[in-house]
């Protein structure tokens, strides 16, 4: 039987759960938030650490809080939720067939919203040569481990890739009594938040390599050593560099890809440099009416801007809902020196528009220009700017009026 | 005296050029606001930092419940209150904001529960 619903939000993290909040606050009833988890909160569970809420409630949480907020929400919203439920397919007619442990069950909603987060990039992403031990986590997967599950990964650990997630497990692992002898870093500046190089790592004196990285692993079981390397300014390796570090535990902390299996299966179209959907100004896939939100969209630094982004693109649901079109003006955004992708990629409508983007490489004093053929309509002055950081402006309608070419550029 | 910091009090991470002798603090550059001088003032005396981390739940729906001190203090314990959550302990339910461990290191350090575990249902 095929059970109609007018909203069905798939995942129960951070982004579905502000959506499915933000949904009913403005008005819609009939919603339905799907989670494979036995949980909801999503990710959010397993970081335990605080730092989580300083935009969206002005205090700093750890990640169960910061969730908590938002299942109180839903509790006290009545929105219905289905936990231990996996979507394994969606179609672009918005039909969702749903695995538990009642069987299956058939959907059809007027409106997709897709939360479904992002995963980490595994060894196999990165090709590190040599044997196959254990002893080699995600970060991600570490810190489940360690937070939920009580089980320790490991006493002497080696760190590859300096991600926020590799970071905060740095510590956390030394907080749990094991030693971490070192972080190495690919590219010659962090991929991490400046802040957490220095609460996780300089706290506790652990070395961050920067231009490092993992050649060879050995060990027969368990993994007994790394072979760490330095690389040269055109990335190669420096072979007399090459230095053997023991250790019985590997962390990869590597970049993170959102999981859009179920957005292929509906003919959503991808990104080739976020790995999320292509979207309009509020976050509309080119399937109308599925929508994306969240890290599924892009990668995000921040919780609280998942929650804002998840809320923001429900403007877009309402009135999608509500058939309400204004005249459509469809163009593509283009990018120029300095940045490496912006969110969204294409202005449907004219609304007042917030435009999340990430520069190529750090800097300082750099602007963002907004252009129309030569013609500038907006330009915003950044202190120092961070491939780390998902960095956001806003045009207004007014700004963004007449306009039928947009370019950015950072100089 | 001239030391960089970087602020660690949100994700703005701003990065500080401080002049300061002994305990005084004589020019902050780069302060986005004034939590700036506050971070740089608690660093060049008593630097403080929240804990956080996990202990067991006995007959709870999860084996854990995550902890976090309700205030920052100082650093040079954090690792000393990491050892001693290994044998902490807290019977379920339990709720966010619960005390579960006082006065730790007789130093009056409190870990409040930052996630909730209800009864395991034993049927």
């Amino acid at each position: 039987m095929l059970k109609e619903k007018e909203v069905i939000i798939i995942g129960g993290g951070a982004a579905g759960l502000a959506a499915a909040v933000a949904c009913q606050e403005k008005g819609i009833k009939d919603i339905l938030i799907i989670e494979r988890n036995a949980f909801l909160g999503g990710i959010l569970n397993q970081c335990i650490h605080d730092g989580f809420g300083l935009e969206k409630f002005s205090t700093s949480l750890t990640g169960p809080e910061y969730a908590q907020r938002y299942i109180d929400q839903v509790k006290e919203k009545k929105i219905p939720f289905l936990l231990n439920s996996m979507v394994i397919n969606l179609n672009s007619r918005k039909e969702i067939l749903i695995a538990n442990r009642t069987g299956l069950q058939h959907y059809r909603a007027k409106v997709i919203i897709l939360a479904m987060g992002c995963r980490e990039r595994t060894r196999g992403a990165i090709s590190i040569p040599g044997t196959r031990p254990a002893g080699i986590y995600t970060a991600g997967v570490a810190q489940e481990l360690i937070n939920l599950k009580n089980y320790m990964v490991g006493r002497k650990i080696v760190i590859l890739g300096s991600g926020d997630i590799g970071m905060i497990m740095a510590r956390r692992l030394t907080l749990e009594g094991a030693e971490v002898i070192l972080v190495a870093e690919k590219l010659p500046y962090s991929s991490g938040l400046p802040r957490n190089i220095n609460q996780c790592l300089y706290d506790f004196d652990i070395p961050l390599l920067l231009s490092h990285t993992v050649v060879d692993i050995k060990g027969n079981g368990r993994i007994s050593e790394v072979t760490l390397a330095q690389l040269g300014k055109r990335g190669g390796i420096i072979p007399k560099s090459k230095r053997k570090v023991p250790c019985d535990t590997l962390l990869l902390s590597v970049g993170l890809i959102p999981e859009n299996e179920l957005s292929r299966q509906a003919e959503v179209v991808l990104s080739n440099i976020t790995g999320g959907p292509e979207v309009d100004e509020r976050g509309q896939t080119n399937v109308p009416g599925i929508f994306a939100c969240g890290n599924v969209l892009q990668v995000h630094d921040i919780v609280d801007n998942v929650s804002l982004e998840a809320e923001y693109i429900t403007e877009g649901v309402i009135d999608y809902l509500q058939g309400r079109s204004q005249e459509p003006r469809e163009f593509q955004i283009t990018l120029g020196a300095g940045l490496r992708y912006v969110v969204p990629q294409r202005i449907l409508t004219l609304k007042n528009t917030i435009f999340s983007f990430r520069v190529n490489q750090p800097g300082i004093k750099k602007t963002l220009v907004f252009e129309e053929d030569r013609k500038i309509i907006k330009k915003k002055l950044f202190l120092r700017v961070n491939p780390a950081e998902m960095l956001r402006v806003k045009l207004s309608s007014e700004e963004l009026k007449d306009v039928k070419r947009l370019k950015m550029r950072l100089v | 005296m001239n030391r960089e910091f970087v602020c660690i009090i949100c994700p703005n991470s701003c990065q500080l050029k401080v002049e300061y002798e002994g305990k005084t603090i004589k020019k902050i550059i780069g302060a986005q606001c004034a939590k700036g001088e506050a971070f740089v003032k608690n660093e060049i005396t008593n630097p403080l930092r929240v804990f956080t981390g996990s202990i067991k739940v006995i007959k709870g729906d999860f084996d854990l419940v995550s902890v976090k001190t309700p205030f920052p203090i100082p650093k040079k314990y954090l690792k000393n209150i990491g050892k001693l959550t290994h044998s902490l302990k807290i019977e379920a339910p339990v709720t966010i904001g619960q005390v579960v461990a006082k006065n730790l290191l007789r130093e009056n350090i409190e870990l409040v529960a930052t996630r909730k575990a209800k009864k395991k249902n034993i049927s």
